[in-house]
């Protein structure tokens, strides 16, 4: 697939400026619809399109939207864009150089759900994204593109910029609710479902931005055409991310169920230095982990799960050979450990008892059994919580240990991380 | 003496009130605009706020505790921030760190004596690809070496 | 009404029953610490999981309702593993303090522990995350941070029943505290209450702290004396000594709430003060009788061509008051008048504390006595009255020191039936001691015309004498029908008042009932 979709900016300049955006081609599909269709009909198209969403959970979008009861005209519509999934960086490119596919799309979403108030949710980090996007919805206003009775049509929608301020749990739809009410991001439990009981008690749909995003092409072009892109049961353009230890880091606007050997070895050119590849964390770092003979793996919803990871939200995270498993470990345990809300005592509890044990392995003080123990808290972290945030912490842990079991004992034997302690002899001789 | 906004931040306060259909959730806005005007939150501006948004002043010191860019205690001139999450940490962030710390003379956590300069590490910042990074205040640096991260610092130390 | 399987037992329950509820129809109890019937659900403890069949995942039996043909497990074995599970997840930061923590054996992580868990910590000490210890928050609270397990049963109560969200959880992660804002204090009316439903010893109740182990206690369903409201409560006690109430579950009255002022107001009942045996005047001292000579005398005073009053304040059960007025009206032919007295500025507001400081004032008008004590006084400062008698009527409330002294030369005889000694024993020839509310069975009549059971929790303190014994035996001297109890005396409330009609003390146990008919009046 050579032409960009999500990335169109990458081969426009200044796309981020209305009037570039609108020469390109832009708001005349938000136009065309809220002229000539249904809002029943747009539901209806991007159910066929098959788009499901992008930000970790795959979930068919046409069908959340059509979860929403019928008899509330109160609804909000609240854009994900708390990108904190390490790993993750996608949606940032697109908030910052092309927010108007983003604005066109919600005047599109919001016109099929009969929404007339917006949110879009943006991670407090993002300062220059948000400036940006107030700034592009403040064009957009100006253009008669969002507000009050867009092109003549009566179809009203208010845009409002939110900042988070420094909270990964946001990304979680109910934590961000509750965020956006003025609270502590605690996750909802569940049910209601947002779709009934969402942001200030009204049905709500929440959608992330690359998700949303395909909303304009599919409208655009039509289902069928999304369809042709990717496999049949999870279609569309989709955005890599790719980090770590290859020679082109960066987001890649590739069809979905691309293959991830080509992704690591075509697109990014394979890793620096001639070193050999050690493991792959596919779809951020929540995600079981692969081994580099794992790879050949075709990247889309289904096709991950069956080989025993997540797509998530597509954050690539490429390991050479030098990298210590266990400090890798010891990094994902601290992040999980820092964004448990606190809420759930399985997942408080077992993240900071995840990294204290991972400190024991990485800087000597563990105890014989806690590779063990490891696996066990893992296991009794897991599914027991309101949201996923303990599993996304179990998961990789399971399979670092599972997958690499022997560089744990390895360190456990040691005292400590023999890596490390090896270059520290190293930097002691050279002194 | 009694914390209160400026006539400007007033209005944006108002402005802000207008976003949402309950009030309770002006907080995160506010306590933006509160931080910007005051430096940082403490507990008289947390009082302060908690009284324009009528919630309990324990109510809004919870939440702001929950957030970590919400400054508790007074930030030197510019808060330096380096990922060192896995992606970041994979391409070297911890020399990045080292750099910082021997050139501030700070470790983690951290303000110089001059007031210039706070450091902290912080999670992914959604950069991963172009790591390691930092994040100045409201700007990314990217693709950092020990050398561009210097004259980063040294550019700010003077400016 | 959805008919359900909850281990192998069919059971059947109202719409909207969740499985907390539905297993504790059948007897069985789910475990639980953020659950709370009179609170919003928070499902954050993940104690009470239990397994759905047909559903992958365990489900929180707080959060889930009971639906038609659901099979519901809690005994399973990965049920009883993940609340093991559970339980070590929260004693990975607990202090090991029972045997210095006050909540012990009260303590519902101790009880989960030995009913579940009971296996070797698998956590080092040194590396439990340390926090504050013994905070003072507020006139009734003590906070111990280190003990709390985040269930949030506090700060909801404060946000969603008193609304003055004073506790916050502040940070977040294994970092999470429950805290103060500097410089407010934890000090609503009802602060007393996070201490009851704090499931571990991190909010303790500093009237009661140390006093006692809890297991040395026994509980008494009584109703809180303290206002007209008449919150249903236990009262906790041991050897005659009231340790702490408690507030008992009335949907119709108190929810599962009281306020603090009631809580305390155990404490004007005990101790110092009270009247501990019959006395009588002799000169400017006081002489002790016995009982059997003291109602010897009160009978003789009462006897002959007399012109006799009596007052009968409304902290006096229905029992008392309907046998005073019996005496006093019907058989002596006297006036009676109840009295019903708050301080000036009393509490109150439009939860659960009343202005009326009197758990009885409606019992008074129920029974048809009017609350002019002060017409009483006057008849006796003219000179109309020969003997009056006083039960439980602090004479300061009616009149001034000048006339109490005055209706003391106006008197014959002044007869004082009282639990404490007070202003009114200056004008007494006779004083009998009467048992408090707590030491006799009887009823209140509460705000809302609902008629709510006292519970009889100890002996009366010294020799005094529960007030209806008291009552039935002078009257009986003077020859009307006697009563071997207070259900007797109440079945004669029942038969000659109308809105009494087909209740009975045993059958008001527990949630007492409304009186009925819309007004009262003589049957």
């Amino acid at each position: 697939m050579s032409e960009k979709i999500l990335l169109r900016h990458e081969d426009v300049a200044n796309l981020r400026e209305l009037d570039v955006y609108v020469s390109d081609g832009g708001y005349a599909t938000a136009l065309r619809v809220l002229k000539e269709r249904e809002p029943e009909d747009i539901i209806e198209e991007v159910k066929a399109s098959g788009l499901r969403g992008r930000g970790g959970a795959g979930f068919p979008t046409g069908m959340k939207w059509g979860f929403l009861p019928k008899d509330n005209p109160l609804r909000y519509l609240c854009v994900n864009a708390d990108e904190s999934e390490p790993g993750t960086f996608k949606d940032r490119q697109i908030l910052e150089h092309n927010p108007h596919l983003l604005l066109e799309s919600m005047v599109l979403a919001a016109y099929a759900i009969k929404c007339h108030k917006a949110y879009i949710y943006i991670r407090g980090e993002f300062a220059q994204g948000a400036k940006i996007l107030e700034e592009a919805v403040r064009e957009a206003v100006a253009g008669g593109h969002l507000g009050e009775d867009i092109y003549g049509t009566g179809f009203d929608l208010d845009v409002v910029v939110h900042r988070g301020a420094g909270a990964y749990i946001c990304g979680e739809e109910t934590g961000l609710i509750e965020s956006l009410e003025g609270k502590r991001a605690y996750p909802r439990v569940k049910p209601p479902f947002p779709a009934v009981y969402g942001v200030f008690g009204a049905p709500t749909i929440v959608n992330n931005v690359e998700t949303l995003c395909c909303v304009r092409p599919i409208l655009e072009r039509g289902a069928q055409w999304f369809k042709t892109i990717g496999p049949e049961k999870s279609p569309g353009p989709k955005l890599y991310c790719v980090s770590g230890h290859v020679e082109r880091p960066g987001v890649y606007e590739l069809p979905m169920g691309t293959n991830l050997r080509e992704l690591i070895y075509d697109h990014c050119g394979g890793i620096p230095g001639g070193k050999k590849l050690k493991a792959v964390i596919p779809g951020g770092s929540s995600v079981p982990i692969f081994t580099a003979d794992e790879i050949d793996v075709n990247m889309d919803f289904d096709s991950i799960a069956a080989a025993g990871s997540l797509l998530g939200s597509c954050g690539t995270i490429v390991m050479n050979e030098d990298t210590c498993m266990v400090r890798a470990l010891r990094i994902i345990a601290r992040f999980y450990r820092h964004e448990s809300c606190g809420q759930c005592t399985p997942c408080r509890e077992g993240t900071g008892w995840l990294e204290r044990l991972m400190i024991g392995l990485e800087d000597g003080g563990a105890n014989d059994r806690d590779v063990d123990l490891l696996m066990q808290v893992a296991d009794n972290m897991m599914g027991n919580t309101v949201c996923v945030l303990a599993d996304a912490a179990a998961m990789p842990t399971k399979s670092f240990v599972t997958k690499f079991r022997s560089e744990f004992e390895e360190h456990l034997q040691h005292g400590g991380c023999p890596q490390r302690s090896a270059e520290a002899m190293r930097a002691s001789a050279h002194a | 003496m009694a914390v209160e906004f400026s006539k400007e931040s007033k209005a944006h306060f108002e402005e802000i009130l207008t976003r949402y259909p309950k009030k309770r959730a002006a907080i995160m806005p506010t306590l933006w605009l509160a931080q910007k005007d005051f430096g940082y939150l403490s507990h008289e501006v947390l009082a302060y706020v908690a009284e324009l948004i009528e919630e309990s002043p324990a109510f809004v010191a919870s939440v702001a505790s929950f957030y970590t860019m919400y400054y508790k205690k007074p930030m030197g001139r510019h808060h330096v921030q380096v990922c060192t999450n896995l992606s970041c940490a994979l391409v070297g962030s911890d020399n990045i760190v080292n750099c910082i710390k021997e050139k501030l003379g700070i470790g983690l956590g951290e303000t110089t004596p001059d007031g210039k300069f706070s450091l902290d590490e912080v999670e992914c910042l959604a950069s991963c690809g172009t790591g390691p990074m930092m994040q100045i205040d409201d700007d990314y640096w990217e693709g950092l070496t020990t050398e561009k991260t210097l004259e980063i610092l040294e550019k700010l130390a003077a400016g | 009404m959805p008919k359900l399987e909850i281990d192998g037992q069919e059971v059947e329950v109202a719409n909207g029953t969740n499985l907390v509820q539905a297993a504790e129809q059948l007897g069985t109890e789910v475990p639980h610490y953020c659950y709370h019937p009179g609170l919003p659900v928070a499902g954050n403890c993940r104690m009470c999981l239990v397994e759905i069949e047909k559903m992958p995942k365990l489900q929180i039996a707080c959060n889930t309702r009971a639906n038609e043909g659901m099979v519901v497990h809690t005994k399973s074995d990965r049920v009883l593993r993940a609340r093991e599970s559970v339980l070590e997840f929260l004693l990975v930061n607990h202090p090991i303090d029972c045997p210095i923590c006050d909540q012990a054996g009260e303590c519902k992580l101790q009880d989960y522990y030995m009913d579940h868990d009971r296996q070797e910590s698998r956590i080092p000490l040194e590396s439990k995350v340390s926090k504050g210890k013994a905070i003072d928050i507020g006139p009734m609270i003590m906070l111990d941070q280190e003990r709390c397990i985040l269930c949030t049963r506090c700060t909801r109560f404060l946000d969603e029943v008193t609304g003055t969200s004073e506790l916050g959880i502040f940070e977040r992660g294994n970092h999470c505290q429950i805290d103060l804002f500097p410089g407010v204090m934890l000090d609503n009316p009802y602060s007393g209450n996070v201490a009851d439903i704090c499931p571990v010893g991190a909010l303790t109740n500093k009237d009661f702290r140390f006093r006692t182990r809890v297991w040395y206690l026994e509980s008494t369903p009584s109703v809180c004396p303290g206002c007209a409201t008449g919150c249903n409560i236990d009262i906790h006690h041991r050897s005659g000594e009231v340790f702490r109430y408690r507030p008992r579950h009335n949907p119709d009255v108190n929810s599962y709430w009281m306020c603090d002022e009631g809580r305390l107001s155990y404490k004007r009942y005990q101790g110092e003060g009270r009247l501990l045996q019959p006395v009588q005047r002799a000169g400017e001292d006081w002489q002790p009788i016995a009982w059997d000579a003291a109602v010897g005398r009160f009978v003789d005073v009462l006897k002959g061509d007399k012109r006799i009053a009596g007052v009968i304040s409304a902290q006096s059960s229905n029992e008392e008051i309907f046998l005073f007025d019996q005496l006093v009206r019907e058989q002596l032919s006297g006036q009676v008048a109840g009295h019903s007295w708050s301080p000036e500025g009393a509490s109150s507001d439009e939860l659960l504390i009343d202005g009326d400081k009197n758990p009885n004032t409606a019992g008074l008008t129920e029974l048809g006595l009017t609350l002019d004590a002060r017409k009483i006084i006057d008849s006796a400062l003219a000179g109309e009255i020969d003997t009056l008698v006083l039960y439980g009527t602090d004479l300061t409330q009616v009149c001034t020191v000048e006339e109490i002294a005055e209706l003391g030369d106006k008197l014959d005889a002044a007869i004082v039936l009282d639990l404490r000694y007070g202003p009114s024993l200056e004008i007494a020839d006779l004083v009998l001691p009467i048992a408090s509310y707590a030491e006799i069975e009887g009823s209140f009549i509460n705000r809302q015309r609902r008629c709510q059971v006292l519970g009889r929790s100890m002996e009366p303190t010294g020799h005094s004498w529960p007030g209806w014994q008291l009552l039935t035996k002078v009257a009986g001297s003077l020859g009307a029908p006697s009563h071997d109890s207070a259900s007797a005396v109440f079945e004669r409330i029942a038969d000659k008042h109308a809105a009494f009609r087909g209740l009975t003390l045993a059958g008001l146990a527990g949630l007492g009932a409304p009186l009925g008919g819309a007004t009262s009046g003589d049957g």
